[in-house]
């Protein structure tokens, strides 16, 4: 459209002469002359739009006594040209519009409207006063490379108010692109990400580790590493951790992880991941050890037959979500590879792997040492049964859907308690006090219980299982959510179900010379004056670096700041829907997070003061 | 040779670029902080030199900038990344992993 428009001016080609009168600007006068009795008429025909008759102050000062004459000739040419006058006012509209890119489109095609004629006339009026700026169609300087180009609707205004040739106004365009850019992230989304990198650990307050920013870089520019060279493995681990969070392990990816002198082949996100993908990855990698396959949701049963003829040496199975895998398969996959197999864990299989097949694991794999279960949907009672049998099982850790009764889970402490170093029990709803009995009574060498989301066991239990304990000291306890949820009774029950503050009191004496990770999450029971207790100030726990008491109600301000006395070395304290706590200041190499009324961040972080000082700090805040 | 810490120490890579940065920031890095710690008697603590065959100038030189960087923002809420060249990260990475910064 406006291209036509422009026609009405430029047509085609122009004489030498024409061109040569123009080059040397031989009728520059004139030019102006015309360029200020055009710019007048489209005043007043806006003001004729307008229905208003008088020419407004404006436009008044912003037209100079020498456009006097010119008037009058405008007058006389008004009637023969309005047609084109129309349309030049429309040219001019436009190139205001491209040049005045703040402003928001709102003219129609068919030129100014009723409701922004006013402010048209004000830009308008202004930007005349200014500087005179050359038509579409004629010739400029351009500001920034001072070449002369042919001025068109779209030429873009530089920095002085000048108009700019197209190259010029690209390359501007293109800074100012950039500039919008980077100011525009900064505050909100970098925030954001920085907040949500020291959740998940990446960042501890101050820069990032330079390990971190490397690894941050190559995942970026993925697609241009050819290959990882001889990088350390724990690095090529923490490369696949970042690659598989960034969803970018691939086919192609996927050949940067595979040495044939690796131990170990770690993918955390297998989703992309084809049968051929696979076949070469057991085919490059023959000696590997350990395999961790997340989400291998397309690892069918060629895949692992592939792996059984290829990969004798395997010693740790970790597959989460294989469930293309059949029965027979898992079977098969036990009686190849069992005698080799130290670890297996697999989670999220729904599809298959029955209680038959951990027979079948049990059987087979009898060096079998460290085995987790967790979210199989087929397995229940019988597996659990199986698992007892295992001679040599040092690490257990179930979650199982089906309900098992609680002798069953009785009979696998008892038989296997004696030589657990790990044991995790994570909602076995209906496991009761026997179970921590029984627990109390056989494991003697045990470094982390887990033990979450049961409403059964009683305080009383807990407060025995650590009273008396012939067991080390722990150094890992979670005993989240164990408390019982009912509706009709929102205050708790009377007695205490789940550990309460005899409990805390108990597994704080026994564990806290080493204890290193604390969860007492949702702990309902535990009470204010067995916190005080515990996190005196006086007590210390040299080696508790993360505790969570979210949800334990009746935490606040003071138990925080006597956490902080008693946990020298504490680096996380985890406190959602803690609604005493308030104004905490935290101290150095310390992160908060949770806390319900932190006026800025959920997660706070200690910076540059100690914990004496953050205490004094919280103490002037108080007063 | 001198047996009190010198403020600042030396760094050479493996073509023979030496870096002279503060004690303060090269201790950041773990290794070379036991490097130059006198209590494990190395030749590097009584020279106050580390020498690091496995790294060029190009990449010393980043992990120097590092140092610096890393002590400036030490206790920063925010600290904007450092940038360098894509083709030094995987170098950089070795580099990182090996001095534990």
């Amino acid at each position: 459209m406006s291209g036509r428009r422009g026609g009405n001016r430029i047509r085609g080609p122009q004489s030498a002469l024409t061109d040569f009168l123009a080059a040397n600007n031989i009728s520059a006068a004139q030019i102006r002359d015309e360029y200020e009795r055009r710019l007048r008429e489209a005043g007043q025909d806006e003001n004729a739009g307008e229905g208003a008759s008088n020419a407004t102050p404006q436009q008044a000062t912003a037209t100079p006594s020498a456009v006097d004459t010119a008037e009058e000739v405008a007058e006389e040419e008004e009637e023969k040209t309005k047609k084109r006058k129309r349309s030049q006012k429309e040219a001019i509209d436009k190139i205001k519009k491209a040049k005045a890119s703040k402003k928001p489109k709102k003219k129609g095609k068919g030129g100014g409207s009723d409701d922004d004629d006013d402010d048209y006339d004000d830009d308008f009026a202004t930007d005349m006063y200014k500087k005179a700026k050359p038509m579409p169609g004629q010739f400029e300087h351009c500001e920034i490379c001072s070449k002369r180009f042919t001025v068109t609707p779209y030429s873009k205004e530089g920095p002085e108010g000048g108009l700019l040739c197209t190259p010029c106004g690209k390359e501007l365009a293109k800074e100012q692109k950039q500039e919008k850019k980077a100011a525009s992230k900064p505050a909100g989304r970098r925030r954001r990400k920085l907040e949500s990198d020291r959740l998940d650990g990446i960042a501890s307050g101050g820069a990032k580790s330079l390990m971190q920013l490397c690894i941050e870089k190559v995942a970026k520019h993925h697609e241009d590493v050819e290959e990882l060279g001889d990088i350390p493995p724990t690095v090529l681990e923490k490369l696949s951790e970042i690659f598989s969070k960034k969803r970018v392990m691939k086919s192609r990816t996927l050949r940067l992880f595979l040495r044939p002198d690796l131990q170990s082949v770690i993918v955390h996100d297998a989703a992309y991941l084809e049968l051929e993908d696979y076949r070469q990855m057991f085919a490059i990698v023959p000696n590997m050890r350990r395999l961790v396959l997340a989400n291998a949701c397309q690892m069918k049963d060629e895949a692992v037959e592939y792996m059984i003829e290829r990969c004798h040496k395997l010693q740790h199975l970790q597959l989460y979500a294989a469930n293309l895998i059949t029965n027979d398969m898992w079977a098969g996959l036990f009686q190849e590879m069992g005698q080799e197999l130290e670890v297996v864990k697999l989670k999220w299989l729904d599809a298959s792997f029955e209680d038959h097949s951990v027979r079948e694991m049990v059987q087979c794999c009898p060096r079998l040492e460290r085995v987790k279960l967790k979210l199989c949907r087929r397995i229940g009672e019988d597996a659990v049964a199986a698992l007892a049998e295992l001679p040599n099982l040092k690490h257990l850790s179930l979650q199982i859907g089906r309900p098992v009764p609680t002798d069953v889970l009785c009979s696998l402490v008892v038989q296997r308690g004696a030589a657990l170093r790990t044991l995790s029990l994570e909602k076995f709803l209906d496991a009761d006090d026997s179970i921590l009995q029984a627990v109390h009574d056989n494991c003697n060498v045990l470094s982390k219980f887990r033990f979450c989301e049961n409403d059964t066991a009683t305080d009383a239990g807990y407060t025995a299982l650590f009273t008396n304990w012939r067991n080390p000291a722990l150094t890992f306890v979670d005993i989240n959510s164990t408390r019982d949820v009912d509706n009709n009774n929102p205050e708790g029950p009377e007695e205490a179900i789940g550990i309460a503050s005899p409990g805390f009191r108990a597994l704080m004496a026994h564990s806290g010379s080493a204890i290193k990770h604390l969860d007492i999450a949702s702990c309902r029971h535990i009470e204010l004056s067995a916190f005080m207790d515990v996190f005196n100030g006086a007590q210390t726990y040299p080696m508790l670096e993360h505790i969570n008491v979210s949800f334990c109600n009746r935490v606040d301000t003071s138990v925080v700041v006597g956490i902080f006395k008693s946990c020298p070395a504490l680096k996380k304290l985890v406190a959602f829907g803690c609604f005493d706590v308030q104004d905490v200041v935290v101290p150095r190499d310390c992160v908060v997070i949770g806390i319900p009324r932190a006026a800025d961040a959920i997660e706070q972080f200690g910076v540059g003061i100690g914990v004496d000082e953050a205490i004094g700090r919280m103490v002037e805040v108080g007063a | 040779m001198s047996s009190e810490l010198t403020d600042y120490v030396t760094l050479v890579s493996s073509d023979g670029f030496s870096f002279v940065v503060q004690r303060s920031c090269a201790c950041i890095s773990g290794a070379i902080k036991r490097m130059l710690d006198p209590a494990y008697g190395f030749t590097e603590s009584r020279t106050n030199t580390c020498r690091f065959e496995n790294m060029s100038g190009a990449v010393l030189e980043k992990v120097c900038e590092y140092f610096y960087y890393k002590e400036k923002y030490q206790d920063a809420k925010d600290a904007p990344d450092m940038d360098f060249p894509l083709e030094l990260a995987l170098e950089l990475l070795i580099a990182a992993d090996y001095l534990d910064v």
